[in-house]
């Protein structure tokens, strides 16, 4: 277990330095000069603009300023953005904030999705099975983008000028646990259905395997079938979307946190992107791809623990 | 302050009895019941993140603009009329425009008690000025004498580190020394970037302290009431000054809360979670109207876009006045503010805008007026339809895209002519492209003033050798009139020769003007006499609590 665990850490290292690459090369292909962003539609100063240069590396070649980069990363540091500011300023309490929202939208995703497609499920075929799948085909259909302002608006504002209840804050993160609620809901919408609709089919096909059909003719509580051999069997589909969706998640932020105003990095990251600073871009998405490789890890190792049969070494 | 969740919800509670009872009364602060971040009775403003640290000379944009003007006072400042009134000056005075004498007022004091004295300003302006600190705000003291020792060029030693063209007589006195008369100097001095610094700013000569930007102690109505750390915290929390010499503000804090995303801010400002933004999302304009009513408010702002022409370079139709006069002609601004804008524009009829003292309402004339049957004949005059298809230049990353196809079907169905707009990726190749004369076609083109005086919307633009004449437009006789407006003996004798020059310009059309900007806010209840300067910046020293 610990040397599958070291060797799949070991093989995390290329992956980082290519995605790591990969960003890098992508965010200094953009068009336009970053230097040009700081000055809005002015001009450039001259001066300033050769003194930036130098101090960023701009005239060396692409590689030698990854080079560079990677130096600085070795030794923590995430180096400073074309304003002055430090990178890792700029990242202090950002990461909590999202993996908050994040963690908020996996619970959404664990508690509707698992319960709303054991129950389709169970129903199978009858009207409350037809209806969960036309509710999760409405709510993949519908972007982050469209939800997110309309249940801000029809909560946030309306919710609270019609009634007064004032439960479900429009923006910022000042209301604690509160403020995360809507927008990991809106975060988590489309993962939700995906779930269901996992969950359903896993189940189904589950349900029908010989095993199932065994421990009910030996007259097995209904209950325990249930628990102990259907659903065990089929979680592994679904930890494996959920433990892969928590990155998909992180990076699925920046449309949410942007609509509610959340100080995370998703918010940060598109910010960051319009600003033209680089060097919190590629820092940013190098965190990104490393959360995302041990959530893989983590979710690898559950399999272990769902089914026996798997053995790692 | 955390509110209790118990708290919370009698406080619910309390807002549903007024809501059921319809009760219109605006009362007391329904606002308390959502848990603010900072202080309970704080007036909530929105910003975007400012993108440098709290430092006046470094400020260029509005939203630090916004909280550096709840911080500080300067010399000037200005009236309804958009004229400059003394705040801190006692007088501004020079007998030939050249060399002013500053005298400071009595009683203002620093927040941490000192007194205003005119070393303060003297030592701000040099820090800014000083091309090695690296200022935004370096280029406005371009004018005062020994810029130039201290901003010498590319690959240049600088050979001063102050001014030599502001001299302190005493601790209520400073002179300036201008390195050509202008009569509009004045003006200049109530932009952030003129605000004075005090001792306490400073490390050491010259040099401001790491800290101070997150911290800053001003002169003004308001005090930082926490550190700000940029990049970090999502608001800037202010607490009223007690010994400000021009009284006590009406409210007791003011919270400066950062967004993203307008759209954001304008859903926390209807839910009441927000008190005052001074932009409005483009989309939310006609909600805005309906819903805020007298708590709307439109005015004109400084920004100007164009249309404009390499004169001297271009190709055949850029060249040609009277084709350039049809052009205008058949652009029907109306039409385009209207819809394109929704409003957020209104059309162009000068090249000064409404906000300085100076605007002549429709100067521009029959050149800016809609005349479909007018501008074609012209334009078949002029040998138009023969000199190739129009070029229109703008840059894809700025929301540009719509007006200018607007523009280019006017011109198609009005003229008749062949139209192709033509984005870029930056605005900054444009320029580029027209600073090395390779440019033929017309570009979009915008300006937004560094200070309110006519001067600032024709010197740059349309001077020879101005910063950001692009048009290659050079006259004399134009020139001449702008030094005759400089050395004026009044503001109010400078402008009649200002605007003389716009006449010239009018006349010859470089540039087309189009639109004016506007600036779109709103106001929830809890505030009230909510004014908006020149400078977009909200005046909170008289908003009070509704």
């Amino acid at each position: 277990m610990g040397r599958y665990v070291l060797r799949r850490l070991l093989q995390a290292i290329p992956v980082l330095l290519g995605t790591t690459f990969l960003i890098f090369a992508i965010v200094y292909a953009l068009p336009g000069d970053p230097l040009q962003a700081l000055a809005g539609e002015k001009r450039v100063d001259p001066v300033f603009a050769a003194a930036m240069r130098e101090q960023f590396h701009l005239n060396e070649p692409l590689i030698v300023r990854y080079g560079y980069y990677l130096r600085d990363i070795v030794s923590g540091d995430f180096g400073t953005t074309f304003r002055g500011l430090p990178v890792s300023t700029i990242f202090e309490g950002k990461f909590q904030v999202t993996l908050k929202l994040a963690l908020t939208a996996v619970i959404f995703e664990g508690i509707i999705g698992i319960g709303l497609g054991l129950w389709a499920a169970l129903r199978r075929g009858r009207w409350e099975d037809k209806a969960v799948l036309a509710v999760t085909l409405l709510m993949v259909s519908i972007p982050t983008l469209v939800s997110g302002f309309v249940l801000q608006l029809m909560l946030g504002v309306k919710l609270k000028l019609a009634t007064g209840i004032d439960f479900f804050p429009v923006a910022g993160v000042q209301d604690g646990v509160r403020s995360y609620l809507l927008p990991g809901f809106v975060l988590a919408m489309v993962s939700i259905a995906y779930l269901t609709r996992l969950t359903r089919t896993s189940l189904m096909e589950t349900l029908r395997a010989d095993y199932v059909r065994t421990a009910i003719a030996k007259g097995m509580p209904r209950r325990r079938v249930l628990g102990r051999h259907a659903l065990r069997n089929s979680l592994i589909p679904m930890v494996t979307y959920l433990g892969a969706d928590l990155g998909t998640l992180m990076g699925g932020a920046v449309i949410t946190e942007t609509i509610f105003n959340l100080p995370g990095i998703g918010q940060q990251l598109f910010l960051s992107v319009y600003l033209r600073e680089n060097p919190v871009v590629v820092g940013i998405v190098t965190v990104l791809v490393l959360i995302y490789i041990v959530a893989n890890l983590v979710v690898d190792l559950l399999y272990a623990v769902l089914d026996p049969r798997i053995r790692y070494e | 302050m955390r509110v209790t969740k118990g708290a919370q919800i009698v406080a619910g509670t309390a807002l549903l009895a007024l809501a059921v009872a319809a009760c219109g009364g605006s009362g007391d602060t329904a606002g308390s019941s959502s848990s603010a971040a900072g202080n309970a009775g704080a007036v909530r403003v929105e910003i975007a993140e400012p993108q440098h640290d709290l430092i006046p000379g470094n400020t260029t944009e509005t939203s630090g603009a916004e909280v550096l003007n709840a911080l500080f006072v300067g010399l000037v400042d200005y009236d309804a009329d958009k004229k400059p009134f003394n705040r801190v000056a006692e007088s501004i005075e020079s007998p030939d425009s050249t060399t002013w004498t500053i005298k400071l007022k009595d009683g203002y004091k620093w927040h941490n008690g000192e007194p205003v004295v005119a070393q303060n300003f003297v030592d701000s302006w040099n820090y800014t000025a000083n091309g090695a600190n690296a200022q935004e705000g370096n280029y406005f003291f371009g004018s005062i004498v020994g810029y130039d020792d201290l901003n010498p060029g590319e690959g240049k030693t600088p050979t001063a580190t102050t001014l030599s063209g502001l001299k302190v007589v005493d601790d209520k006195t400073f002179t300036v020394e201008l390195k050509n008369p202008f009569s509009g100097f004045p003006t200049m001095l109530g932009y952030t970037a003129f605000y004075p610094l005090p001792k306490a700013a400073f490390e050491s000569e010259g040099k401001l302290k790491a800290d101070f930007g997150g911290n800053p102690i001003g002169n003004g109505p308001f005090k930082v009431s926490k550190p700000w750390k940029r990049g970090t915290d999502q608001t800037i929390s202010t607490v009223r000054n007690e010994d400000f010499k021009e009284g006590k503000a009406k409210i007791d804090a003011v919270e400066f809360k950062i967004y993203t995303d307008l759209n954001t801010a304008f859903n926390d400002l209807r839910a009441g979670n927000l008190d005052i933004m001074d932009q409005l999302p483009a989309e939310a304009i006609s909600t805005a109207k309906s819903e805020f009513g007298d708590r709307y408010i439109e005015q004109p702002s400084s920004g100007i876009g164009y249309i404009g022409f390499p004169i001297k370079s271009g190709a055949e139709y850029a060249k040609n006045a009277d084709v350039r006069k049809a052009i205008s002609m058949a652009i029907d601004r109306k039409t385009i503010t209207e819809t394109v804008f929704s409003g957020t524009r209104v059309p162009a009829d000068d090249f000064i805008s409404p906000v300085v003292s100076g605007y002549r309402q429709g100067a521009c004339g029959e050149a800016c007026t809609y005349d479909p049957a007018k501008a074609k004949a012209l334009f078949e005059q002029a040998g138009g339809p023969k000199m190739g298809a129009i070029e229109i230049g703008y840059n894809g990353d700025g929301g540009h895209k719509e007006w200018i196809e607007a523009v280019a079907n006017n011109l198609r169905t009005n003229l008749g002519a062949q139209v192709t707009p033509k984005p870029v990726e930056k605005f900054a190749t444009i320029l580029d492209d027209l600073g090395a004369k390779k440019w033929p076609g017309t570009f979009r083109m915008a300006w937004i003033m560094d200070y309110p005086s006519p001067e600032n919307y024709l010197r740059p633009i349309f001077g020879s050798g101005g910063s950001s004449n692009y048009s290659g437009f050079k006259s004399k006789a134009f020139d001449d009139l702008l030094t005759q407006g400089d050395a004026a003996k009044s503001i109010e004798e400078g402008v009649k020769s200002y605007q003389q020059a716009d006449d010239l310009i009018i006349k010859d059309l470089p540039y087309i003007p189009v639109y004016f900007y506007q600036t779109n806010g709103a106001y929830s209840q809890h505030v009230k006499n909510v004014k908006i300067d020149p400078f977009e910046r909200i005046d909170l020293f008289n908003v009070e609590k509704a």
